[in-house]
């Protein structure tokens, strides 16, 4: 079993009249509530969690990609994973991930990914998430009825752009490109790891990763009901395929706080996870669908939810702790319980990787670094064993050097 | 009472729904629907074909046509597609009526093929944009109602739109026919037309509506403005959806400036 | 005047053979060339290098974007950019730049910026190059006949998202956004201080004026070459009213500083060589696409930017390099007359040094530019002394800066 910490860099200073004085929290927020000075020091401090996470154990460090988003200050997550890159050794650096559609040309994206994986020595996992709305066609003006295809094509630009020694001409409908011929290419061939984080419940993206053999990530924001039908779709066609099903290419993320005990979690942790649904709750609606964002085949999946919604106007509250747990969206309290709960998740859904959130809203460093720390410690080792049998064929596969030797480490550079 | 036919059109095979009512000895006339689609033979269309033989066509991703819109990349493609229906037809000319989205295509046709086009009335036209009148988002809104906005009250999404059909293909259809007019309209409603309009020689009429609630009744004049010897008027009681909000108006208002070149 | 230090991430290993083998190193340059494992080492190596080299109190260090090159490894300069705001402290970030009118939409470059100016504390100059041919539109596949045009749009819309506090919408010609909101902001307000790299191009010259902006002239053929050029901008700036600032202009230089003038000859005559025949080995076809260059700008007589493939250094040997200077070299004597010389000429204040050269190894970039930083740079700084640099960062002070939590290497 492999262990990975994600980090979303939430805006953690929103006022307590947010949400009567703005509709959302994404596209459209008051820009005057961010505040650059205070961004820099919170820009710093979450890049020590992840790298403390690296000390403390964890396999990989996650990032994604979000755009005029108060909850995620990333709209290149690259650069962190950049910064990443040499202030680590040993992590996976998963961009979870950049949204391949909005590169136009994509060759840039391939550029980059390959950039990274060689500042790393092959320690990059590539996510091709396929966006959102809010990101790709309200903040950056994709068309949403021609953003699947352009993905799609984006995609295969970018296998190519990686495998392809030679110069080629690519005439796509979204690139015209005539000598495509990208340097440097990545350390891991033919490409690092491609990871795909779920599109909600979306057949097309269960058959697309196991078609290609990519890993499929499964967010369990909004419960284990939902990740469980999510996951149980991917393993399903990846055994029509006659395929056996190798946990490691199953992912499923989950939000976890730990502490000594269960009424400490909640009493140190409840009101950060309440930052952010206080927050979120009853967002605007208008920017959740897009016209042509789903296909026919989604939209129609999505309307009979929509309609029962429509039919129970309840309106939305906070969800209690005890509702938070029960649900399966949260893993928390003390090891033995997040050990217990988490077991259960991963292998009733039979994922092998496991993305936590562990820093939520406005959650301060000492608490999450004490609760990163007693997962590490306390949790880990006991879940470890798990998937013992299966070969992980999708990690990084580093290439065996030494860890960097840093001549300038790192006094000469001014730092410390 | 008319009748939707599916029709073959030359070149290219490529396939036209279409309404096609009244007699077929009066003066021809091309409806270009506007966002939501052609729901049913409604009440305008009822009442143009006393005086018109009225062509109705699903443009490309909208209702039956829902399938042709990767087919459809542009507005040129648009055109050419209501001109070759009507080449099919054999209407050598027609008198041009559309709404919203349709506005824009119309202008399209009279822009390029002035000679297909007797006289051209855009109502509520989508295809300019001014920043200074940018109207609601028609492409944020609630999922749950997603074309209530183009109506002048909600309820209207739902007595003129879904009313008699079945709720699940409506609201499938509803959403499907936003995806089209996303197509040509995201993310800015600007579809270059501008630099055409000036090419229009055909008698036109702008007309707005008083609720619309995406077009501004200023953007009349706007379009007025750059459109050669173009007339305008103002519609009252109605939404964006003109041609269902107020059927009979609309008919009026296109038989008199059509077939009269009256504009009262 | 200040010095920057900048690395092109040149490849070190191309055959003896290159040139023959190949005909660009540019755009169509064989892919198999690159190893990527060694590929690792370089990366490594040269940023190492920029970061002694801030350690050493050089002013800035830079990078900049090229595609599909073998002597510019960095199709995203940020990428670099991002790694050495974590691991120095007060030094500028010259990104010199992120060719903005490759990107679609451009408030990547304005998101990406302000990324890297909060997470430098407001260390970031923000270069907007227009891009030259081979890396805009042949690599990229970007248009030449709007290529400007777009270029202007993108940096209109770039300017209004860092300083419009407000959502607004943007219908371009190349970008239609309806909601634009920038998430986060830079910390340096209105914005970083911005220069516009270029080759020679009469619009450019407008444009910084008009603007304010700082011209940076990168430029691989010297700064005796180079001086008719920077008069241009100079002259252009007079004529447009604009009061003389030499920290209105930087110039880019090869520079290589041994102890004596013969044992530099000796030490780098050969990673020149590599440079000048190698690198600068550019196929002419792909250097000014129809349309790249302005009708005034063919007027003028001047060549399209990144075209110094079609000069003539590779055929020349050490003393003519130094002579018409191709390279400013030689004992650290020797090499603060030149940049004196360097400084009268040009009347820049910002030089951006390139200290490693082609397939020059880490010790001698090294030993170069310790022996610059130590006997040239505190020679010639007092130059240009009495004008005051508006075209420098303005970082947070350093009671706010944040420091990295140590990184204990080798800890797991």
């Amino acid at each position: 079993m492999k262990f990975h910490w994600f980090h979303g860099m939430p805006w953690p200073h929103l006022p307590a009249d947010f949400r009567e004085r703005n509709r959302s929290v994404w596209v459209d927020a008051d820009s005057r509530l961010y505040e650059p000075v205070e961004g820099h020091r919170l820009y710093h401090e979450y890049l020590d969690q992840l790298e403390f996470a690296e000390r403390v154990g964890f396999d990989g460090l996650v990032l994604n990609e979000h755009h005029q988003h108060v909850f995620g200050l990333m709209p290149s997550p690259q650069l962190m994973a950049a910064a990443l890159a040499r202030r680590t050794s040993r992590a996976a650096i998963v961009l979870l991930g950049m949204s391949i559609a909005l590169y136009r040309p994509a060759t840039r994206a391939a550029e980059e990914i390959a950039m990274l994986d060689v500042i790393s020595g092959g320690r990059i996992v590539a996510g091709f998430p396929l966006g959102t709305p809010m990101d790709a066609n309200y903040a950056y003006g994709a068309n949403p009825a021609e953003f699947r295809r352009v993905y799609r094509e984006h995609h295969d630009l970018i296998l190519r752009a990686w495998k392809d020694p030679d110069v080629f001409t690519w005439n796509g409908e979204s690139a015209k490109l005539r000598y495509v011929n990208v340097w440097p290419r990545p350390v891991q061939q033919p490409h690092p790891p491609v990871w795909i984080p779920a599109d909600g419940v979306s057949s097309e993206t269960w058959d697309f990763c196991a078609e290609h053999r990519y890993a499929y990530v499964c967010l369990a924001s909004r419960g284990f009901a939902p990740a469980q039908s999510a996951m149980d779709g991917f393993w399903s066609r990846v055994e029509s395929r006659g395929i056996p099903c190798n946990p490691y290419q199953g992912v499923v993320s989950q939000t976890i706080v730990v502490a000594e005990s269960d009424e400490e979690a909640q009493e140190r942790y409840q009101p950060h996870l309440d930052y952010t649904s206080r927050h979120t709750l009853g967002d605007f609606p208008g920017w959740t669908e897009a016209p042509g964002w789903r296909t026919e085949r989604g939209i129609r999946e999505r309307a009979v939810r929509t309609m029962a919604d429509l039919g129970n106007p309840t309106p939305p509250r906070i969800p209690t702790w005890q509702e938070r747990i029960d649900s399966g969206s949260l893993a928390a309290g003390s090891p033995v319980t997040v050990t217990e709960h988490l077991e259960h998740l991963v292998t009733t859904l039979r994922a092998g990787h496991l993305v936590g959130v562990f820093h939520v809203g406005d959650m301060p460093h000492d608490a999450t670094l004490r609760s990163t720390r007693l997962f590490a410690e306390q949790v880990i080792p006991r879940l470890r064993h798990l998937w013992d049998d299966y070969d992980d064929h999708w990690s990084p596969t580093p290439i065996a050097t030494e860890p960097l030797k840093r001549t300038t480490e790192p006094e000469l550079a001014g730092v410390n | 009472m008319a009748e939707l036919k599916t029709l073959d059109l030359r070149p290219g095979g490529q396939t036209a729904h279409v309404w096609e009512g009244g007699d077929p000895g009066s003066p021809a006339l091309l409806f270009l629907h506007p966002i939501t689609g052609i729901p049913r033979w409604g009440d305008a269309l009822e009442t143009l074909a006393n005086d018109f033989h009225v062509i109705a066509p699903y443009q490309p991703g909208w209702g039956p046509a829902k399938d042709d819109l990767p087919g459809a990349h542009d507005g040129l493609d648009l055109v050419l597609f209501n001109v070759d229906l009507l080449n099919t037809l054999g209407v050598g000319s027609a008198h041009v009526i559309g709404v919203s989205i349709g506005a824009w295509i119309g202008a399209e046709i009279a822009a390029i093929r002035p000679d297909a086009v007797q006289s051209l009335t855009l109502v509520n036209p989508l295809g300019l944009w001014s920043e200074q009148y940018p109207g609601e988002d028609a492409f944020a809104q609630h999922p749950g109602f997603p074309t209530a906005v183009l109506f002048s009250n909600p309820d209207k999404r739902t007595e003129l739109l879904m009313a008699d059909r079945d709720p699940m293909d409506a609201y499938v259809g509803e959403l499907l026919d936003l995806r089209a007019s996303a197509k040509f309209l995201w993310p800015i409603p600007d579809t270059g037309v501008g630099r055409r309009l000036v090419r229009i020689d055909t008698r036109t009429l702008i007309a707005t509506s008083e609720h619309d609630n995406i077009v501004a009744t200023e953007m009349g004049d706007i379009w007025r403005a750059a459109i050669p010897g173009a007339q305008s008027v103002q519609l009252s009681d109605s939404g964006h959806i003109a041609d269902l909000e107020i059927p009979e108006a609309l008919a009026d208002l296109v038989r008199n400036f059509a077939l009269e070149g009256v504009t009262a | 005047m200040k010095f920057h230090w900048f690395n092109l991430m040149p490849w070190p290993h191309l055959p003896d053979d290159f040139r023959e083998t190949n005909r660009s190193v540019w755009v169509d340059v064989d892919s198999r060339l690159y190893d990527p494992v060694e590929g690792h080492r370089v990366y490594n190596e040269y940023l190492d290098q920029l970061e002694f080299a801030a350690g050493l109190g050089f002013d800035g260090i830079g990078v900049n974007e090229h595609h599909q090159n073998a002597y510019g490894m960095m199709p995203s300069p940020q990428i670099m950019a991002a790694s050495l705001a974590r691991r120095t402290k007060d030094v500028t970030l010259l990104l010199l730049g992120q060719s903005i009118a490759l990107y679609n939409p451009p408030t990547r470059v304005a998101e990406e910026m302000a990324m890297l100016d909060v997470m430098s504390g407001g260390r970031l100059v923000a270069g907007f190059p227009v891009g030259t041919s081979m890396d805009d539109n042949f690599c990229f596949g970007s248009n030449p006949a709007t290529l400007r045009d777009k270029y202007r749009e993108n940096h209109d819309l770039i300017r209004r998202a860092w300083e419009d506090p407000d959502v607004f919408s943007w219908n371009g010609e190349y970008n239609k956004i309806r909601y634009v909101n920038l998430w986060p902001r830079p910390i340096q307000k209105p914005h970083p201080p911005i220069w516009i790299p270029g080759g020679g191009s009469v619009e450019t010259w407008d444009f910084c004026a008009e603007m304010g902006y700082n011209y940076s002239y990168l430029s691989f053929n010297g700064y005796v070459r180079g001086e008719a050029l920077m008069q241009g901008f100079w002259n252009r700036l007079g004529e447009m009213g604009v009061e003389f600032n030499p920290f209105q202009g930087a110039f880019a230089q090869q520079v290589v500083v041994a102890e004596t003038d013969d044992q530099a000859e000796q030490m780098y005559t050969e990673h020149l060589q590599y440079f000048f025949d190698k690198c600068l080995h550019v196929y002419p076809g792909f250097a000014d696409a129809p349309g790249y260059r302005t009708e005034n700008t063919i007027r003028a007589g001047l060549r399209a930017g990144g075209a110094q493939g079609l000069g003539i250094a590779h055929t020349l040997e050490w003393k003519d390099w130094v002579r018409e200077g191709y390279i400013v070299a030689g004992s650290p004597d020797s090499v603060a007359e030149q940049i004196e010389a360097l400084a009268t000429k040009l009347q820049v204040g910002h030089l951006v040094t390139l200290l490693h050269c082609g397939d020059m190894p880490d010790d001698k970039a090294r030993a170069s530019t310790k022996l610059f930083a130590e006997q040239v740079m505190p020679r010639v700084k007092h130059i240009w002394e009495d004008y005051e640099d508006h075209w420098s960062p303005k970082p947070i002070g350093s009671e706010q800066v944040a420091t990295p939590a140590p990184v204990l290497t080798g800890s797991n």
